[in-house]
């Protein structure tokens, strides 16, 4: 299972970024295990499926003190629209796509992914790094499961940001990969992915399509500002009832 | 606990069910709602809306429900009292996460402003047909509260009520309005804070690296914790054991989740009796058809048949034990409901075949009328026999409608 | 007048008629645009069926003589996926509001778009939730009163165009109502054009939308339309955003090829 990585990449993130840990909440569709969790820190919580995203809204607007972390594979098929809708609205989330081409716990189910070789899935996937940015993301980046350097770092900072952040990460996984017989496959699966990326950060998300044959394009590639949700709402209510209003999660204007 | 005084309204007004619910969700310190526009539930959305800047509440409209109720889930467990409002395709739609939010205990409330029909239905017309989809409409194994106010007046009072009980029980607690009650616009009192009782979310105060998330109290509840408090929750909806660790046994903690309702029932059962002591014939009501049985009953009593109500302000769980007592002495019971039978069928569970049961049904879209319930007391007065099952008292509508209408058991 | 009939009889059920629509609503000039494409476009008419959604355009397919269908909220687009792939004779028109084809249908709409699924959708935008009393939508503008944004709507809007493109619309187009000859040409293009195909109407909302704003009436907003509308035919999608009462871009702004759905699966099972 190379969902291992992504979770030491994020308590090495919480690291970085220097958050407080006890205020790090994880909602995920994933399942983890609980002995996996335990030892990492932070309250963890699986939502139904598809819904990590406006589970992660709800936990954010009730204690506007919590730094929320959506993890989610294959988010783009059943939990797409609440993607593009968190966005828009610039909720506080960082939402840590896991595309791994299949569905885990569900085998042989066909995801919204390209799946690799011999497979070829005739569907055309998703490229959510340009559905991040088209829907308002204001950090957009895309890094394999053995790029733990870096994705510790592009989690960290998505953590420091203010606003909804989209990192995707490639992480082909699971005794469930059709064609894949033995963890020496999968992790030569892996590697093929780590060794074909190229690293280009700022590029333009509409070239991020993953074809199989192709290299793929890893980095970071949008870093913007933008007002979150609380922001606006804030600003909006003092803009029309003036000192009347008491801002919602105690910032003041 | 009492409540907030910036949050309550005090004061005499004259508003509708779906504004006086919100105004009672405020009143109970309810601080987030996430809900989707559905008639005929806006105007609640819309008066929170208006109110949460005052309070310091928060309202987001979400793309859909299935988003809605996952901001409830996810709001409740940061700490807040949340709560959403819908209607039936809402309420369809919620189901799989009523589901969780019953495995995982974590309390909300539901204002379920009932209308017309399967589907879309007459959207602005009432009806009373989700009550079964109130106790049984997620998948698996499950106990649920529902309230059902017949005024504007017990809309606010019983959301303060569902709130309290959601907080007591931590259960999934819904509010079975419909669309008469919600739209219907009355004289409600809101009292002063300090005469509005709340319960108090039941925290866990222990040390830290004690805390077992599914430990039961006596009362089978277990006490909670909110998140971001370094406590590292682990909370999944796989049958899980009392630390929530999964597992997929038959020990898992999924027995208490139905046993707290049950063997909590007789503190959790609510019911307004009038007129039984000396009763021949017994109407059992809830929600807006009280209102019609009451017109009923005062006819019937003027002429001489000795009937009295049983109002169900509790419809789950179900009164069972009132129910099987008065069968033994009455000559029958009459159940009129805005849909094609759904209570009556634990009316009739209820009663062993000890008395008759009839039931005056409804297709929905209006109120009964009066006199169809009080044809159906006549019908339990004159019936010479035991009827085998539930009696399906032939309405006026359902003449008009159907012509030869329904058949006679 | 009785046995006078009208070309676009053809098209409309007329024991329906008056319609519900209110004065001053987009959705007629609307119908009357897909009718006009239609008579344009010559397609078999046993074969075309419109879908349509909840909502106040959700009531258009009970006004169209074709094979109509008023589904449940937001599932349009997978009802009109399942006549199409069903039987891939059929021409498949969705016609829908922006809540519910953006809102609770926005997964649908996207994942359509992403396969390339063979139909049209015409997406009637009045910037709010008009048949369930005028609350916000995800295409409301920043600013815009409405009754669950009673202090103004703070949250940015959403960009159907925007949308559509980066899901991998093969066509997008947007117009006004007031539009009407060029949004009839549209619809005759999108008809014609295998793949998914978006076509976005921007309409007053007499009784919503311009009245709790008090922008006047219909013909207010119709004026409002041709005093600030541009067309910039091939803009790109990211500057297609709407500000409150500002200029609205209009125009044709996608128009590429694309295998359809069906397409790629023929494909992949001969290989």
């Amino acid at each position: 299972m190379k969902q291992h990585p992504i979770l030491s990449a994020l308590v090495n993130a919480i690291k970085i970024s220097g958050v407080d840990k006890n205020k790090v909440c994880v909602a995920s569709d994933i399942f983890y295990s609980p002995q996996e969790i335990e030892p990492l820190g932070f309250d963890f919580f699986q939502t139904p499926r598809g819904r990590p995203i406006p589970f992660g809204t709800g936990l954010k607007l009730g204690n506007p003190e919590l730094k929320v972390v959506a993890l989610t594979g294959d988010l783009s098929t059943l939990g797409g629209n609440h993607l593009v809708h968190a966005g828009r609205r610039n909720m506080e989330l960082v939402t840590v796509c896991i595309n791994n081409f299949v569905y885990p716990l569900e085998p042989g189910k066909e995801s919204a992914k390209y799946m690799f070789s011999t497979y070829s899935n005739f569907e055309r996937p998703f490229n959510i790094p340009h559905l991040g940015r088209s829907c308002g993301a204001v950090f957009v980046a895309r890094w394999t499961a053995l790029h733990t350097k870096e994705l510790s770092t592009s989690v960290a900072k998505a953590l420091n940001k203010p606003g909804f952040s989209v990192i995707e990460v490639i992480s082909p996984g699971g005794n469930y990969f059709p064609g894949i017989d033995s963890l020496d496959e999968e992790s030569n699966l892996i590697k093929y992915w780590y060794e074909h990326s190229e690293i280009k950060n700022g590029e333009d998300t509409m070239n991020l399509e993953i074809e199989s044959g192709k290299e793929i394009i890893v980095g970071e590639f949008i870093e913007r500002e933008r007002p979150t949700f609380i922001d606006s709402y804030n600003a909006r209510l003092s803009e029309i009832m003036g000192d009347k209003f008491v801002p919602y999660g105690g910032k003041s204007y | 606990m009492k409540a907030n005084p910036k949050d309550v309204r005090t004061g005499v007004f004259y508003i509708d069910g779906d504004v006086a619910a919100a105004e009672g969700a405020l009143a109970a310190g309810c601080k987030f709602l996430g809900g989707y526009p559905i008639t005929p539930s806006t105007e609640a959305a819309e008066a929170f809306a208006r109110r949460a800047p005052q309070v310091g509440a928060m309202f987001i409209q979400m793309e859909d429900e299935l988003g809605s109720i996952a901001t409830v889930m996810g709001a409740s467990l940061s700490g807040q009292k949340a709560m959403t409002i819908t209607s039936g395709p809402g309420f369809s739609l919620m189901m799989e996460t009523i589901g969780f939010g019953a495995m995982l205990e974590i309390p909300f409330v539901i204002i379920n402003i009932q209308r017309s029909g399967p589907s879309t239905g007459l959207p602005t017309r009432t009806g009373q047909a989700d009550m079964m989809q109130a106790r049984w409409g997620s998948h698996g194994e499950y106990e649920v509260i529902t309230l059902s106010p017949d005024s504007p007046q017990e809309s606010f009072d019983f959301t303060i009520k569902a709130f309290n009980l959601a907080e007591k029980y931590r259960a999934p607690v819904m509010l079975m309005s419909d669309e008469c009650v919600g739209h219907m616009t009355e004289k409600v009192e809101i009292p002063e804070a300090d005469k509005i009782d709340l319960e108090p979310r039941r925290l866990y105060k222990g040390p830290k690296d004690k805390y077992i998330p599914f430990k039961p109290d006596k009362d089978l509840v277990p006490p909670m914790v909110k998140a971001g408090e370094g406590y590292r929750l682990y909370l999944s909806p796989l049958s899980h054991d009392q630390r929530g660790h999964p597992l997929l046994s038959q020990k898992s903690t999924t027995r208490r989740i139905v046993d707290k309702i049950r063997l909590n029932a007789d503190d959790i059962i609510e019911t307004k009796e009038d007129g039984l002591d000396d009763a021949e014939v017994v109407v059992v009501s809830y929600g807006i058809t009280s209102r019609v049985a009451y017109r009923a009953i005062e006819q019937a009593r003027k002429s001489g048949i000795k009937v009295g109500i049983f109002r169900l302000i509790t419809v789950w769980p179900f009164p069972d034990k009132r129910i099987t007592e008065l069968a033994k002495r009455v000559k029958g019971f009459v159940v009129p409901e805005i849909n094609y039978g759904q209570i009556v069928f634990e009316v009739e569970r209820c009663v062993h075949g000890n008395a008759n049961v009839v039931l005056v049904p409804h297709g929905g879209g209006w109120v009964h009328n009066p006199d169809d319930i009080l044809g159906a007391i006549k019908q339990i007065m004159k019936a010479k026999k035991r009827y085998e099952g539930i009696f399906e008292y032939k309405t006026e509508l359902e003449k008009l409608i159907f012509g030869s209408g329904v058949q006679k058991k | 007048m009785k046995n006078v009939k009208h070309p676009m009889d053809f098209y409309l059920r007329m024991d329906r008629m008056p319609h519900i629509w209110c004065t001053g609503c987009g959705i007629g000039l609307t119908a009357t645009a897909f009718v006009a494409a239609m008579e344009k476009a010559k397609l078999d008419t046993n074969k075309v069926c419109v879908v349509s959604g909840i909502g106040c355009t959700g009531r258009f397919a009970g006004y169209i003589k074709l094979d109509s269908f008023h589904t449940t909220h937001g599932r349009a687009i997978p009802f009109a996926t399942g006549l199409k792939l069903a039987n891939p004779e059929l021409k498949v028109v969705v016609v829908s509001g922006d809540g519910d084809l953006i809102s609770i249908g926005g997964n649908h709409f996207i994942h359509a778009a992403r396969r390339n699924i063979d139909m049209v959708v015409i997406c009637v935008n009045n910037f709010i939730y008009a048949m369930t009393g005028g609350q916000v939508a995800p295409t409301t503008p920043l600013t815009a009163y409405t009754t669950t944004s009673p202090y103004g709507n703070f949250e940015p809007p959403s960009n159907i165009p925007q949308i559509a493109e980066s899901s991998g619309a093969v066509y997008v187009a947007r117009w006004t109502a007031l539009h009407i000859r060029r949004l009839t040409n549209s619809i005759f293009e999108a008809l014609n054009k295998p793949g998914f195909t978006v076509v976005e109407v921007i309409s007053p909302c007499a009784q919503y939308y311009s009245r709790i704003n008090r922008l006047g009436d219909g013909l207010d907003m119709m004026k409002f339309y041709h005093e600030n509308s541009q067309i910039k035919h091939w803009e790109p999608t990211d500057n297609l955003y709407i500000d409150y009462q500002k200029e609205i871009i209009v125009g044709k702004f996608v128009d590429r090829e694309r295998p359809t759905y069906s397409e790629s699966y023929k494909k992949w099972l001969a290989e």
